[in-house]
């Protein structure tokens, strides 16, 4: 099928849309990631309403379909302020509030994911919440929360392919757009390869979380290795023995 | 965003929308209707495709495999552009609802392996030895001992599956599928009361997935709670 050649032409601009793609997502993530720490804290605060209206917030965006919010920020806002929202600011920031919300998920099972124990020694040695949160939790939490992030930043870029209804030309805005213009409106080159490069990014990309992942159960077995490497001793080395005794 | 609700708010007539009340309902049944379509054709699809990708056969596993990793790297609108603009051309007639049912269909298909995937792997390898030893052979020890223990394993999370499927529904009206998103979109288009009608369709979707999430915990609660065998 990609054999037929007119398709070469148009690799770069496909290329460029594949950059594009990962600049809106990279963008929103990042984004998303400000918001989601604030709710994540906010969850996982002492103080009740903090907690309710961030699991609202979590809530509410997590139900609602991002085509909704989407078409909500660049028709609905645009009318009730009266001001002129162009694609690419109503994509990221429906993609960054669509990415805050799972951020605030993952945000908060990685500070949760850190021992009670590390909370009462750092109270003990006088720290605020501010820096108990900056200084000991969240770096401990942040490698948790790797593997996890990595999926939300694929997701995201799978869900920043709809900013092409709106008109924003990113890889499958590209896709269609070539489609269009050209006489491949009767073949499915693009669309398989516009397919190809959402898959090839995805798939690199959940490839290296698995990694992070894997690394992060792999360090949590070592962790209680002390305990284990006592009791193993005496076996280990009464084996020589048992051995050299015949 | 305090100017957002105040501008909005003070515009908000709700009353322009009445007459579309009707539209929007039926586009919320099309919503539920090809979603539950979708989920009838994906649940029992991701069960063997589950089989498939833990079976000895390595055939059957790379199927699965290629299938389960092609699919949920690609963009539900992409399979949804592909199904109803690619497969004409190759003298398959679609039209928008087959295509959309499918769509979803196949992607929900590549996640539903993946959790019963997880919930096999879930059971402890005893089950599969105490099975055998009764002298039950591969069909009974799946039907009999294992796949009730992995339902109760999944449950939640093919209630999960239920509510992205909705959520995802709302793609399908991009391909032209009359279903909640399409309608809402079409009277905001023909009122230009975007700011209402999309607040509804908001709600309506929100509504739906809590009360998916709660009827599913509901349910399921007690199987999912059973005790488990080790």
């Amino acid at each position: 099928m990609l054999a037929s050649g007119h398709l070469t032409n148009y690799l770069l601009l496909l290329l460029k849309g594949l950059a594009i793609t990962l600049e809106l997502s990279l963008g929103s993530l990042v984004l998303g990631s400000l918001g989601g720490i604030v709710l994540g804290a906010m969850r996982s605060s002492g103080w009740r309403a903090l907690k309710a209206t961030a699991l609202i917030y979590i809530e509410a965006v997590r139900s609602i379909p991002f085509v909704i919010l989407l078409f909500f920020v660049f028709f609905a806002v645009p009318l009730a302020l009266e001001v002129d929202v162009p694609p690419y600011p109503a994509a990221i920031a429906a993609l960054s509030v669509h990415c805050s919300a799972y951020m605030g998920e993952v945000v908060r099972s990685g500070i949760e994911s850190i021992p009670k124990g590390q909370w009462e020694a750092a109270a003990s040695l006088g720290l605020s919440y501010y820096r108990i949160m900056r200084h000991i939790i969240l770096p401990q939490a942040l490698r948790v929360m790797i593997p996890p992030t990595i999926g939300v930043y694929v997701s995201t870029i799978k869900e920043s392919s709809l900013a092409s209804i709106i008109g924003f030309v990113e890889l499958l805005g590209q896709g269609m757009a070539i489609r269009e213009a050209n006489s491949l409106r009767n073949t499915a080159d693009v669309l398989i390869a516009v397919a190809f490069g959402y898959f090839v990014i995805c798939f690199s990309l959940s490839q290296v979380g698995r990694y992070f992942e894997h690394r992060t159960t792999r360090d949590m077995r070592l962790a209680p290795e002390p305990t284990r490497g006592v009791i193993a001793r005496p076996l280990v080395s009464g084996r020589p023995e048992t051995q050299a005794a015949p | 965003m305090i100017g957002l609700l105040t501008v909005g708010l003070s515009d908000l007539n709700l009353r322009v929308l009445i007459p579309y009340f009707p539209v929007l309902g039926w586009g919320a049944l099309r919503t539920l209707e090809i979603s539950a379509l979708a989920i009838a054709l994906s649940f029992p699809l991701g069960l063997v495709g589950a089989l498939m990708r833990l079976s000895d056969n390595r055939f059957a596993r790379s199927i699965a495999t290629v299938y389960v990793e092609t699919v949920r790297n690609i963009p539900l609108l992409v399979v949804l552009y592909i199904l109803f603009l690619v497969l004409p051309l190759y003298g398959i007639p679609i039209n928008a609802l087959t295509a959309g049912v499918l769509g979803l269909a196949i992607n929900s298909t590549a996640f539903t392996i993946e959790i019963f995937r997880a919930g096999f792997v879930a059971i402890p390898p005893g089950q599969y030895e105490a099975a055998r030893s009764l002298g039950l052979h591969r069909l009974q020890i799946l039907r009999l001992a294992i796949v009730p223990q992995v339902f109760r394993i999944v449950l939640p999370t093919l209630g999960n599956q239920i509510v992205s499927v909705v959520l995802g529904s709302a793609q399908a009206s991009i391909i032209g599928v009359g279903e909640l998103t399409y309608e809402t979109q079409s009277i905001g288009s023909s009122t230009f009361r975007y700011f209402e009608v999309f607040t509804i369709a908001a709600l309506f979707y929100i509504a739906c997935v809590q009360v998916i999430s709660l009827l599913w915990r509901f349910l399921t609660g007690r199987a999912a709670h059973a005790p488990l065998g080790t």
